[in-house]
């Protein structure tokens, strides 16, 4: 059993880092934390389910059982058969479908929001641990009051000149997340900065910039891996309201927001078709939060002594 | 836009706002009033709530003996067995307690119910009506909406005439009338012993009263009495309208807003209060929420109210609309969503569900100046492409299907809908002449507001793939399709309710946002407003809606009927036209005898 374990999780490492051209410190120590997470019973569930997703994703592209087009009017908000496996929505088309083809949407704007919420996470926090007194001042107050914004709000108002539109999504979650991440992370990057070890590349006449990305982040990632895997959860939850709203994704891309906002209405008369959209939804959320606490547990060497070994 | 009454756009954005608070207390008072309905449910709450008690006291006297045990263990056993005699009466305490609430509130509730639907197998002396789209005030002469003509139209104010179900004219205020040879001057005899409702004489004098402030002060809806020369007063009983030109449109408007007659010696807040001459009277106005109306004791006609009160409530929320007929807070809801309807046709012994017909259509205009829609063979071919009749199916199967501008109860119908069938390889030919394959596709967008659903969009994106249409949807705001489509023509294709009545003269508009133009046209509809007889009128008003609809500068989805349901029992509730006509008198709820 763990043999095999090792062995696909090592596998896994070499196709993912083969064109990163990392050392193998660094992949080796990947396959640890993946073990790790592999073998707690939560985090098994949550690398099942994000392995799934991304499956799912890939395979939509190419395939869904039915076209995402192929609407029939006769035969409206059907009861799950072998012909439509979770039955039709209201206008008639293929709700698995549908949910196959949202899974990749909801990736691309997890992924993307949180790509840039790490982005501009990390360039706030380093502007606040900034030796210049007056950068790290102003953007502490900047953070803390922008922090006060809340997602939906800043989502409401790009969507005045944009209209409903993924982007919209992306750059409201990416800008909450972001800022959220950089206060999070403030205090693990002060710590360093104020380490010795700092002081002394300072003193040896290190680089601002060459200081934060080898001292600095590397002590604050464990903090930002895991706020930004709940970050993403809370993207696919955004997702959803936006579009329930309708500042989220547009009319005719699948997504599990569309899929839950064009079902939510006959929620009294049709609730299975409301069911599987949320069901997905929760599974998926649940799934990012549980692997954002797994992944805090094991990505530290202080509560993972696996990781010291490496 | 400003010269046409028709659109729907211009009357219904006040309407929509109806205020989430309200929601939230509509949903609030639904699981109040299922609570309180649930007689089963009650008494396991009571079970519930009494053994919490129980159990919390028990846990608190537990605690009474431990510390009495331990205190015990200096002052000497004496206190232990009283301590528990006490806790035990505090238990029973708490348990009668919180019974005597829940039967107190159980009796309350049950007591209100009561009162609002009387006893069983007698006449309610109340009934309540859910609606959808709410008043923001009640000033009828400057506020748009088909709310308030919903509202106040035959119920509160009447007209000089009035219109009936089937949306012809009927003597309303005026009990005859005669039209002169040429057509330009209509001379109206009122009934004898008109008041309003607070006392004051109704007689000629407030007709031309009422008509001329109209006109000079502008109100709306006062530029749809086109031709308008004077009003004058006769005698008591008798008012003569003269017109500049012929205008046969005159008596069907003056059963709207433009013939409504106001009480010109009183004084009151229009906003907010209504003085009529119709059978009920408003006894309370809650913006974006509910109204009440009372009988009226001084109403003169024949019209009189069957039921003492009857009381509006708007709900924004159809969820929470249906969730009101679902456990008695509303007896009856109009309009319902035919999908949504599904349970109540089902519950047939308590509730009944009916359609009526109306005259709103869903019209998908084809820009005719349009960059890409102005080859009339592309808009041929979408008008070909369309399966109306799978369309309608999807929403339930009530609508109608229309294949013109004018609707079964507007003048000049006539059935069109076998001038462009449903036939998808003529479509793909005519495509095809045009240029465009599945292929090679045509990219289309179409713009509309978001009350509709995102469903219509995407069956007509499915529907006109094959023909080699690539569709693409924007679903917006209704400001955004105002701002748009209606005034910036900016669109390519567009879907809207056009729910107003008598408004063919869009057609004959070339400001309007159609962009469509046909001299033709334009003569056939002159020629039917300076009709000598309806008969006449109405064939030239067909002949010029054919033609209409052979140039397809739009596609006519389907002619929405309204679906209602209510609890068996309501009787005299109109189907037809109910969103904009909505005569109340004869409502009454009559619960059965078990």
């Amino acid at each position: 059993m763990t043999r095999n374990n090792e062995h696909s999780a090592s596998e896994t490492v070499r196709t993912n880092n083969a064109p990163a051209n990392m050392g193998t410190k660094a992949s080796s120590k990947f396959t640890v934390v993946l073990r790790s997470i592999w073998r707690r019973g939560e985090g098994k569930f949550a690398l099942i389910v994000l392995a799934l997703w991304l499956a799912v994703s890939l395979l939509s592209l190419v395939w869904t059982p039915k076209s995402l087009w192929a609407t029939d009017g006769y035969h409206v908000w059907a009861k799950p058969s072998a012909a439509h496996w979770l039955g039709t929505d209201g206008t008639g088309a293929d709700v698995f479908s549908w949910l196959m083809a949202g899974a990749r949407t909801n990736l691309f704007i997890a992924v993307l929001a949180v790509v840039f919420a790490g982005a501009l996470g990390i360039l706030l926090m380093s502007a606040m641990v900034s030796r210049s007194s007056a950068l790290s001042n102003v953007s502490v107050v900047a953070v803390d009051a922008l922090i006060s914004i809340p997602t939906v709000l800043i989502a409401l108002i790009l969507a005045v000149p944009m209209g409903a539109s993924v982007v919209v999504i992306i750059i409201a979650c990416g800008i909450g997340y972001g800022l959220n991440l950089a206060r999070i992370a403030r205090p693990q990057a002060l710590l360093a900065a104020n380490s010795d070890y700092v002081a002394s590349a300072l003193s040896y006449g290190a680089s601002g910039f060459s200081v934060i990305w080898h001292h600095i982040l590397p002590n604050a990632m464990p903090t930002i891996m895991v706020q930004l895997s709940l970050s993403a959860g809370t993207a696919v939850l955004a997702e959803s309201g936006l579009t329930y709203l309708g500042v989220g994704v547009p009319s005719g891309v699948p997504s599990w927001g569309h899929s839950l906002a064009t079902s939510v209405k006959f929620i009294n008369v049709y609730p299975l078709t409301v069911l599987w959209p949320g069901l997905i939804v929760t599974i998926v959320v649940v799934a990012l939060n549980v692997f954002g606490d797994v992944l805090r547990d094991v990505i530290d060497p202080v509560t993972n002594p696996e990781l010291r070994e490496v | 836009m400003p010269t046409n009454s028709g659109a729907y756009g211009e009357n219904d954005a006040t309407d929509k706002k109806t205020t989430g608070t309200a929601g939230n207390e509509t949903a609030a008072d639904n699981t109040r009033s299922t609570g309180a309905n649930g007689d089963a449910a009650n008494a396991n709450g009571a079970d519930t709530a009494a053994n919490l008690g129980t159990e919390a006291n028990n846990t608190a006297s537990t605690d009474e003996t431990l510390n009495a045990h331990v205190k015990g263990g200096s002052s000497g056993n004496g206190g232990k067995p009283g301590n528990k005699k006490k806790g035990w009466i505090w238990a029973v305490v708490a348990v009668v307690v919180v019974v005597a609430l829940i039967v107190a509130f159980v009796v309350v509730r049950s007591n209100q119910k009561a009162s609002n639907t009387a006893a069983e197998g007698h006449k309610a002396d109340s009934v309540t009506v859910g609606l959808k789209l709410a008043p923001t005030n009640l000033d009828i002469r400057n506020q748009s909406g088909s709310s308030l003509d919903q509202l106040l139209v035959g119920n509160v104010y009447e007209g000089l005439v009035a219109r009936d179900s089937e949306n012809k004219v009927v003597p309303g205020l005026a009990k005859s009338w005669e039209k002169s040879a040429n057509g330009t001057s209509y001379t109206f005899h009122l009934n004898k012993g008109m008041t309003f409702s607070n006392g004051d004489k109704l007689d000629a004098d407030d007709v031309a009263w009422s008509i001329n402030e109209l006109m000079t002060k502008h109100y709306h809806d006062s530029e749809s009495l086109m031709n308008f020369k004077s009003v004058t007063a006769t005698d008591a009983d008798t008012v003569k309208l003269d017109l500049t030109a012929p205008y046969d449109n005159l008596l069907w408007v003056l059963a709207c807003r433009p013939g409504l007659v106001f009480d010109k010696d009183a004084n009151y807040d229009m906003k907010t209060q209504a003085v009529g001459s119709g059978p009920y009277t408003v006894a309370k106005f809650v913006p974006d929420d509910s109204i009440t109306l009372k009988a009226n004791p001084r109403y003169w006609g024949a019209h009189k109210a069957k039921t003492a009160t009857i009381v509006l409530r708007y709900f924004a929320d159809d969820n929470a609309a249906v969730n009101a007929l679902k456990s008695g807070d509303v007896q009856v809801l109009a309009p319902v969503t035919e999908n949504l309807a599904a349970p109540f046709v089902k519950d047939s012994a308590h509730y009944r569900v009916a359609a009526g017909d109306d005259t709103d259509k869903y019209v998908l205009a084809m820009n005719s100046k349009g960059a890409k829609t102005s080859d009339v063979r592309v808009r041929q071919a979408i008008r070909y492409a369309i399966d109306h009749k799978q369309l309608i199916a999807s929403r339930g199967g009530a609508d109608k299907p229309l294949g013109g501008p004018i609707p079964s109860l507007d003048p000049g119908y006539e059935d069109l809908t076998g001038l462009y069938p449903h036939n998808v390889a003529k479509a793909k030919a005519l495509m095809k002449e045009a240029g465009y394959t599945p292929d090679h596709p045509l990219e289309l967008r179409l713009t509309y507001a978001n009350t509709y659903g995102t469903e219509l969009g995407d069956q007509l994106r499915s529907q006109l793939k094959p023909i080699g249409i690539d569709l693409k949807v924007d679903v917006v705001e209704f400001s955004t399709w105002l701002q748009d489509v209606l005034k910036n023509k900016d669109y390519d294709l567009s879907l809207v309710d056009h729910n107003e009545s008598h408004d063919f003269s869009q057609w004959v508009n070339d400001e309007y946002y159609y962009n469509y133009s046909n001299q033709k046209v334009k003569d056939y509809y002159n020629q039917a407003m300076a009709a000598s007889s309806d008969s006449q009128r109405d064939a030239l008003l067909a002949k010029a809606a054919r033609v209409v609809s052979e140039d397809a500068p739009a596609d006519w989805l389907f002619n929405y009927r309204i679906t209602t349901a209510m609890k068996t029992g309501v009787s005299g509730f109109p189907l037809n036209l109910n969103q904009t006509l909505l005569p109340l008198y004869n409502v009454t709820y009559r619960t059965s005898v078990k």
